[in-house]
């Protein structure tokens, strides 16, 4: 098998949700191709199909959530192999968290490797999240985008309070905010000192490549 | 007997004026018979909202059960809705699966708006079998909120519902097996393990679920049925489950209603979020739902907010009453205008095809502006709940 099948059947077996069969893969094709190749060619791949599969109703949300798992099974084998150089390939870094107030971690488990997949370098610092510890993850990574994620409306109507407390560490213009979960709306964010949201990861990645766009043309003289 | 529910029939009955025709009872039966009624019924769940409204905190009432009811009565005094939805929170739902001293570490609350959130309480499915062979429910039930709280606060709604001669339902809530299923080990879990697990363990999982809610049931017809309760929601879960779940696991929920609709004369069901076509389809085909709490169109549903209600409406005409508008979030976050909107839309799309009830998809949340849910009300308000020239 070369090199382009291997990864073309690694990406397949993300799509057919068999994280056994992904892990034997990915070892495999990690003795001979590049890890970096490895996650785009592969295990992005396979995630970007099942993306397309979504939007056309081919698959649900419980088949997206198992291709993360197998996504992730992959990822983690792939990336002791990276080198820092080989990090280039990040178009850029996010830091992501579900805001203080809320577990629920349905969506940022689909959110995160949808996002890696994507080319993101993402930061997750998990659930519950407390406003000075966004500050404190954004002092460290200094990320292009901060992704607030809520589950209930009530904690999405927290974003104002995340947003204030960036804004008060003097971080706020250097980035970009996007809220993400089924409860968020573009406007109210937009009201509560965010720049986006939405309830698609795909959308997102859209919206944030976007977003790296119009952070890039403000720092060109 | 209760002194709060005295206090409140002397302050109320026979002391309102009337709205419309019809009864608040008599317009929803009506509708979730699909007969004409004078109005188009309205019967938000207020669960949270109306506990903020009546000036107390989540953590106030959360074990006075006085205040509670007394939330409920007080703000459907107000607001004259046609149901006083009873308020439920996710410790009435499982803190008879926690051992009494663990129980407060499982429960987050993060201010006083803010929602009762919790901790799984398995963290795979053999846990969660374990915890349903074990009978842990009924081994923890004693001194548990559904004991000190949730059943009080239950028969008070019903003794005022019948004091008041029954002008006003009182909406009863329970959770369905597959809601318990995917609560007690968090729902994301569950959804893959419908995938990755084997099919006989899930069963067996499911199974166990339904066990249990058939049981309950048994308390629902001798606490609630024998007080009067006519009006029985089903929160129902599965709300992410794709069609391939639909169909290999949906049986269990279809068995409790089954069982429901011989207790309670007005069954209807709770799906919030984004809602999948065979979700909805699955629903208009079970016998014994009078009428669906409907939400959103499913992520891959490029549909308007009227052509999603008319798509429903269509679906369910001649089987069920459609309950929906505006969104939760829209009741919390967006205009009185655009509030408005969505109400007289979603009537509009529903009314040449089935009744409405405007009833937004899930809870008002507590952030939502009083004005906004008086315009949900208003908008309901102005039309006539018949299939013809219905705007007044």
């Amino acid at each position: 098998m070369n090199d382009s099948e291997l990864l073309s059947q690694l990406a397949q077996a993300v799509i057919s949700l068999d994280q056994a069969r992904v892990e034997q893969l990915a070892a495999e094709a990690l003795r001979w191709i590049h890890p970096a190749q490895v996650i785009a060619h592969g295990l992005s791949r396979g995630m970007q199909t099942i993306g397309e599969q979504f939007k056309t109703g081919e698959v649900f949300i419980p088949e997206v959530m198992v291709a993360c798992d197998c996504y992730y099974a992959g990822l983690q084998m792939a990336k002791p192999h990276l080198k820092q150089q080989d990090k280039d390939w990040f178009i850029g870094t996010m830091v992501i968290g579900t805001i203080h107030g809320d577990i629920h971690t349905v969506g940022k488990d689909v959110a995160v490797p949808v996002f890696e997949a994507a080319g993101f370098q993402v930061v997750d610092l998990g659930v519950a999240v407390p406003d000075d510890r966004f500050v404190q993850a954004i002092r460290e990574h200094q990320p292009q985008i901060v992704g607030l994620g809520t589950y209930m409306t009530p904690t999405f109507m927290h974003t104002r309070e995340t947003v204030e407390a960036i804004k008060r560490a003097g971080l706020r213009d250097q980035l970009k905010i996007i809220c993400g979960g089924p409860s968020v709306n573009a406007d109210a964010a937009r009201r509560m000192g965010a720049d986006d949201a939405t309830d698609n990861a795909w959308d997102a990645v859209e919206k944030m490549k976007g977003m790296l766009a119009e952070l890039n043309q403000r720092q060109t003289p | 007997m209760s002194q709060i529910v005295d206090d409140w029939v002397k302050r109320l009955k026979d002391k309102l004026p009337p709205i419309g025709e019809m009864t608040h009872w008599e317009r929803l039966a009506a509708a979730f018979e699909r007969r004409p009624t004078d109005l188009v019924p309205v019967a938000p769940q207020l669960d949270y909202w109306q506990i903020t409204h009546a000036n107390y905190t989540h953590q106030e009432i959360y074990n006075d059960v006085d205040k509670t009811t007394d939330a409920c009565i007080r703000t459907w005094a107000e607001l004259r809705t046609d149901a006083i939805w009873m308020y439920i929170d996710i410790g009435h739902q499982i803190e008879n699966f926690i051992p009494a001293e663990k129980r407060a570490a499982h429960f987050i609350h993060r201010g006083p708006k803010d929602y009762l959130i919790y901790k799984p309480l398995a963290g795979t499915l053999d846990e969660a079998i374990g915890l349903y062979e074990s009978r842990a429910y009924e081994r923890y039930l004693e001194g548990s909120r559904p004991v000190t709280h949730y059943t009080p606060h239950m028969l008070q709604l019903l003794e005022f519902q019948e004091k008041m001669n029954r002008q006003v339902p009182v909406i009863v809530g329970a959770a369905t097996p597959t809601n318990y299923a995917e609560t007690i080990v968090e729902v994301q879990h569950f959804v893959k393990w419908t995938i990755t697990e084997p099919k006989a363990k899930v069963h067996h999982y499911l199974q166990l679920c339904l066990d249990e809610r058939l049981a309950a049931l048994d308390f629902y017809r001798e606490f609630a049925a024998k007080n009067g309760c006519e009006f029985f929601c089903g929160f129902g879960g599965a709300r992410t489950w794709g069609p391939r779940q639909l169909a290999e696991f949906g049986e269990y929920d279809r068995k409790f209603i089954e069982k429901a609709k011989t207790i309670f004369p007005h069954v209807f069901w709770h799906i919030c979020g984004h809602n999948l076509p065979e979700a909805m389809q699955l629903l208009a085909e079970w016998d014994g739902l009078q009428a669906v709490q409907y939400d959103m169109p499913y992520y891959s549903q490029a549909l308007s907010w009227p052509e999603w209600c008319e798509s429903v409406a269509r679906l369910f005409a001649g089987k069920r009453c459609a309950m929906n508008a505006p969104t939760t979030q829209a009741c919390c976050y967006e205009t009185p205008q655009q509030v408005e909107k969505m109400v007289s839309e979603f009537i509009e799309a529903t009314l040449p095809h089935t009744t409405a009830v405007v009833m937004p998809g899930c809870e008002i949340d507590s952030y939502a502006p009083l004005q906004n849910v008086r315009t949900m009300i208003d908008a309901a308000r102005k039309y006539r709940g018949s299939s013809k020239s219905n705007r007044l």
